[in-house]
């Protein structure tokens, strides 16, 4: 649709840049680069902006205010990290304060080289982030007219590099709310994901083939196992956790009791879990930061 | 041509004209500053952009009051063409304006909060001298009907240069262009981030958008008045105040509140009401 | 003629009941049936439809004689009061007073004048529906007001509940007769009636600073009180008449001077530049008696006088001097009350600047200018009663009158602050009542004397500035309060809805209102009679209706919306109305609003006030003697 191409706006944030990318990117507004020309401005607000444009590595300082902003960036929406430092870490990656690239925060569509990048490979990474800010608008456009059109299946190890990164994605909201990246989803490597085909049931949800949503069930005794359990976050509240859940009962047909845990502070997922049926009966404590509530569900 | 189709061509022709006066305005003020500035049309896309995007908000309900506004902006200027009472025009105008404040208000963040407290302060500015323009076109033309006073026979302006004058400095708060863009402003970086709109996205900040050029057309249209009686000179002119008004957001720093209240009610005791008492001692 | 005697008996015979009654339940029910009756009362007159007034049924001379010995009581009353305070203004002034009358009683003797003692025209009536329905309203308010008053809120003031309901009552009824009386010894009978009662209810709490603003409030309304004495002394000498009605149709040269006397009355009792501070010091009274003082009684008194004067001193430098002094009040109380953040004392400086407004009607004096006026005064005495009220809950409450912390009170208090929403939008935002009430009095200056346009276009907008931040702290909500569980009680409840809904058909019916009573009121004085053309009110009735939709839209409530912080530069803490400050530690977010305090002064403005007004005043009466 046109429009969406031929206005970027821009939120330029420094997370601990030495200024090179900086002065760089200000000087795409100057008359000799002239990025309005493009329809490109410069917001300021996250709250106007398309395209979230950070220079510099992630530190302590910085990490929580990259969250923040790009929570508050309306969808779709694009991140462009811009310079070597935003992209790797690059000098500075082994410093004590410094955590990565900004990839370890906040997903990356666009990573733009240098050191610093030059105004014309920023005005480049700008224009590339404009392509996948409209795909992103096509999914979403999916999403808002495709929730009828979801399809539940069983995944197959095979297809297990899509679930990963599903798990991932919603790992990431649950570390955000508790304050800690501790949890199994995010620890979790390719290679041990695979191995746990083996033993578990994998249930995924799926919109025009890709994974939105994913499960993973097994039987323990007299028990089935829940966990895993992850929805993207376009798609929440869309019912696709308690279809999920409703696959993996059908699935262990005669099994009379269900069992998960989930975090204390993920409510969205406590009251998902409780409209399924399933009730408190226990908690432990995990990291000082993250408590598991267990969950049980008996069938008739 | 009779009011109802005047109306009609209003509501579906300003929007069109007002994004291209826009969009002209940031390819000047580009040139002016030696670059080569955005299409004319960047406006129109801006809100198409917008319009597809998500839509934010801290309060659902700020959005009522932005929709309110739309609404409202629209029909007072529905109510100018129609050739409705001019003072009515000026309180539908300021009712639209204090829904706008209460949205940003509503939205509760300290950005969007100054930015309506200053907004308030400019509604405050330019007010006195919008109402004494109404008071001085009645005291020439003994009407307050705006078909009535477009069909006075002389040039209003001749007989009301100080309100004239000071009437296009209200224009320029009421723009909100420098110096008097207090309360959000076009230009990124500021202390206020986007003021007033800072809490708007999506679709919301695209209608704040479309009600701005529906703004635009009806207070050029204003200043047309002042011209009526000569059409192809008011049409100039309303071009002629709207480049003016660029060229001096281009060229001045923002004043602080204090100085834009005073200035604005400086000129209007200055310009505007001294106009009226020279008026009220010719009758 | 018993409908007219009722409405003014009733009242005083139920202060007198219940100056007897001390425990609660009676009083509460005397309180709602007279209440009730009279805005039965009020209404029923309303719906007459000619009235035919007889002779009184007892003999004129007995009443004078009563009134005589009441007034003289009243009068030692206040002497002692001056005495004991040792403020011998006061005492000049009562006996300044007391001699007039005393020797005008002795000159004119006892002979018959030929106008009846009462009279009722539809401005009268429109009065009258005023002082019955919002000052019944504030009555029944006060049944639970007062109740927590002593019991929760202010344990330490002396419970003297009695004498307070005693007195409000008193008070209603001397309104009805001042707005009924048309022999001009009568009306002054009420008008120092009304003056001791606000003197009372003022020093209610008997704390100094409430002493002293009684004090204050007295000896302004008892120089008023001396110049409405002059009046009738001079009218009688000059014309040996003394009906209000005769003085208004004995033309310019025998009525000037006693107008300018009355009127100069009229702006003491209103509150007006110079003596706007005894209305300001007022507020250290309970809430129902801010709410009664402003809306329905006293003040109302003042600019009542006023608009009947008009015709008389319509054209003249007295009416452009009485003018002048409306608009001065108005300019410097809109301005004043931007610089205040207590929420009464904001509602005050906005009383004393729309009474200014009114005054302003009444000095330019066209049949527009009264018809906009007595408009004024309507939309004015409910939107303003409904938002006295509310402060005295929010008050209760809260435990404070700050508006800065009112902030979310939309949330908390959700009830009352729609109320309060609704009495802001009716005394500011178009197309409500106030608002049509500016359009028309801006019409009606420009029409007359263009030049004074200058103190509405300054004044009005500062009047929306204050409004609509007090607006914008009902509705911004920073951080999520616990909602107080039980707003308002049971007669409170009555007063609110019920005032919220006169508020809204007063503004929705106006235009039959004007129809039926104001308009007919004006042809009747002036021969033709001011109003809204038909198809302004058309474009009224569409904005009001697109406004009124608004609460509409809430039934959507964010949908497709996704709820996000603030911005505050990235640095929220998530789940908080926080951010992380320097240091990493935490701070919250707080929104203050702009008082001007750099460039406004409350103290300034007043002394400006004075100034200014005295002057005037002082030009007004010199005009009237030449």
């Amino acid at each position: 649709m046109r429009g969406l191409k031929q206005s970027p706006w821009i939120l330029h944030y420094d997370a601990s840049s030495c200024n090179g990318c900086d002065i760089e990117t200000l000087a795409c507004l100057t008359p000799i680069f002239d990025v309005e020309r493009l329809g490109v401005l410069n917001t300021g607000n996250p709250k106007h902006a398309d395209i979230f444009l950070v220079t510099g590595a992630v530190n302590e300082q910085s990490k929580a205010v990259i969250q923040n902003l790009y929570r508050q960036l309306p969808e779709p929406k694009v991140v462009v990290a811009v310079g070597a430092c935003a992209s790797s870490g690059g000098i500075f990656r082994e410093c004590y304060n410094i955590f990565g690239g900004v990839d370890i925060v906040v997903p990356v569509d666009v990573y733009v080289p240098g050191c610093a990048a030059r105004p014309e490979a920023i005005i480049d990474g700008v224009v590339k982030g404009l392509a996948v800010m409209e795909e992103k608008h096509a999914i979403l456009a999916a999403v808002r007219d495709g929730l009828d059109k979801i399809i539940y299946a069983r995944a197959e190890k095979a297809g297990a590099l899509p679930i990963h990164a599903i798990r991932k994605v919603a790992g990431q909201t649950e570390a955000v709310l508790h304050g800690d990246d501790n949890f199994p989803a995010l620890q979790q490597t390719l290679e041990e994901l695979q191995k746990e085909f083996d033993k578990k049931y994998f249930f995924k949800a799926e919109v025009n083939g890709k994974v939105i949503g994913s499960v993973s069930a097994w039987l323990d005794g007299e028990t089935v196992r829940v966990d895993g359990l992850a929805v993207h976050p376009y798609f929440e509240g869309a019912g696709v956790a308690g279809r999920l859940l409703a696959e993996c009962e059908a699935a262990f047909r005669g099994v009379k009791r269900f069992e998960t845990f989930i975090g204390n502070k993920s409510e969205r997922q406590l009251k998902v879990l409780e409209e399924a049926g399933y009730k408190n009966f226990k908690t432990e404590v995990f990291t000082p930061k993250i408590t598991w509530i267990h969950l049980r569900k008996e069938l008739k | 041509m009779s009011p109802w189709l005047r109306l009609i061509v209003y509501l579906v022709a300003a929007p069109v004209v007002g994004g291209v006066l826009s969009g002209w305005d940031r390819r000047v003020s580009a040139r002016m500053q030696s670059r080569r500035g955005p299409p004319i049309l960047q406006p129109f896309y801006d809100v198409l952009k917008l319009w597809q995007k998500q839509n934010l908000a801290n309060h659902p309900s700020q959005n009522y009051y932005v929709l309110f506004f739309f609404l409202l902006v629209v029909f007072t200027g529905a109510l100018f063409f129609a050739g409705s009472d001019l003072l009515l025009v000026i309180f539908a105008l300021t009712t639209a304006s204090i829904f706008f404040v209460l949205g940003a208000y509503k939205a509760s963040s300290p950005y969007s909060f100054i930015g309506a407290e200053r907004e308030l302060i400019q509604i405050m500015a330019y007010e006195p001298m919008v109402l004494l323009t109404a008071i001085g076109m009645y005291m020439v033309t003994k009407t307050f009907y705006i078909g009535g006073i477009a069909n006075h026979g002389g040039l209003l302006v001749l007989a009301l240069p100080g309100v004239f004058l000071g009437f296009v400095f209200a224009l320029e708060i009421k723009f909100r262009k420098s110096p008097f863009d207090l309360s959000s402003s076009h230009h990124a970086h500021q202390e206020l981030v986007r003021g007033i709109t800072t809490e708007f996205s999506g679709r919301t900040l695209a209608l704040i958008e479309v009600a701005h050029w529906y703004e635009t057309v009806f207070l050029l249209g204003w200043v047309y008045l002042f011209f009526a009686s000569s059409p192809v000179l008011g049409v100039v002119m309303a071009l002629g105040v709207y480049v003016f008004v660029v060229l001096v957001d281009n060229v001045f720093a923002r004043l602080k509140w204090q100085a834009a209240l005073g200035s604005a009610w400086a000129v209007t005791a200055v310009l505007g009401f001294g106009n009226i008492v020279v008026l009220s001692l010719q009758r | 003629m018993t409908l007219v005697l009722a409405l003014v008996l009733v009242p005083l015979l139920a202060g007198l009941v219940l100056l007897c009654l001390r425990a609660d339940l009676p009083r509460r029910l005397v309180v709602v049936a007279v209440t009730g009756a009279v805005c039965v009362g009020c209404v029923a007159l309303a719906c007459l439809p000619a009235l035919n007034l007889g002779e009184l049924p007892v003999s004129r001379h007995a009443v004078n004689l009563g009134m005589m010995a009441v007034e003289a009581v009243m009068g030692l009353y206040i002497l002692y009061v001056g005495v004991r305070a040792r403020h011998f203004l006061i005492v000049a002034l009562m006996l300044a007073q007391a001699g007039l009358m005393g020797w005008f009683e002795w000159t004119a003797g006892p002979e018959a004048s030929p106008a009846p003692a009462l009279f009722v025209d539809k401005f009268s009536i429109v009065m009258a529906l005023i002082n019955g329905i919002v000052g019944g309203g504030i009555c029944l308010y006060a049944v639970g007001y007062m109740r927590e008053y002593h019991t929760e809120a202010h344990r330490d003031v002396p419970d003297r509940r009695p004498m307070f309901f005693a007195l409000l009552f008193v008070f209603m009824g001397a309104m009805f007769g001042l707005v009924f009386a048309d022999e001009l010894p009568w009306l002054f009978f009420f008008w120092e009636v009304t003056t001791l009662c606000s003197f009372l209810l003022i020093g209610y709490t008997q704390t100094p600073e409430a002493r002293k603003n009684a004090l204050l409030a007295l000896v302004m309304n008892l120089s008023g009180g001396l110049a409405f004495a002059l009046a009738i002394v001079w009218f009688y000498h000059n014309t040996h008449q003394l009906g209000l009605q005769a003085l208004i149709h004995s033309g310019h040269a025998a009525a000037l001077l006693p107008a300018a006397l009355l009127c100069f009355a009229g702006i003491t009792k209103a509150a007006q530049c110079p003596f706007s501070s005894w209305l300001l010091g007022a507020m250290v009274a309970p809430t129902p008696v801010s709410a009664l003082l402003h809306s329905s009684t006293m003040v109302k008194a003042g600019v009542y006088l006023v608009l009947r004067l008009a015709p008389v001193v319509t054209g003249t430098s007295v009416g452009l001097m009485v003018a002048l002094v409306g608009g001065v009040t108005f300019l410097i109380g809109s301005l004043a009350a931007i610089t205040t953040p207590e929420a009464k004392r904001v509602l005050a400086h906005s009383t004393i600047a729309n009474l200014g407004l009114v005054v302003l009607c009444g000095g330019i004096g066209t049949y527009e200018a009264v018809w906009a006026g007595v408009l004024l005064i309507i939309f004015h005495a409910v939107a303003k009663c409904l938002l006295f009220l509310c402060v005295g809950v929010v008050e209760h409450k809260l435990h404070s009158r700050n508006i800065e912390d009112m902030s979310g009170l939309i949330v908390y208090m959700p009830h009352v602050a729609v109320m309060m929403l609704i009495g802001m939008a009716g005394m500011s935002l178009a197309p409500f009542g106030m608002l049509i009430s500016k359009w028309a009095v801006l019409r009606a200056v420009v029409d007359a004397y263009p030049m004074l346009s200058v103190f509405i276009v300054f004044g009005s907008a500062a009047t929306l500035f204050f409004w609509v931040k007090w607006m914008g702290k009902l509705v911004e909500v920073v951080a999520p309060r616990q909602r107080v569980i039980k707003e308002i009680s049971l007669d409170e409840s009555v007063a609110l809805y019920g005032l919220s809904v006169v508020t809204f058909l007063a503004c929705l019916f106006f235009p039959l209102f004007s129809k039926l009573f104001i308009e007919p009121y004006v042809a009747g004085v002036y021969g033709h009679t001011g109003s809204l053309g038909q198809g302004n009110m058309l474009i009224m009735v569409i904005m009001m209706a697109v406004v009124m939709l608004f609460p509409l839209s809430f039934l959507s409530r964010g949908r497709g919306v996704k709820v996000v912080d603030p911005y505050l530069g990235g640095a929220n803490i998530q789940g908080s109305p926080g951010f992380t400050g320097s240091g990493g530690a935490s701070e919250t977010v707080t929104l203050h609003n702009y008082y001007m305090g750099g460039v406004l002064n409350e103290a300034w403005l007043s002394r400006v006030a004075v100034a200014g007004g005295a002057l005037m005043l002082a030009a007004m009466l010199v005009f009237a003697f030449i």
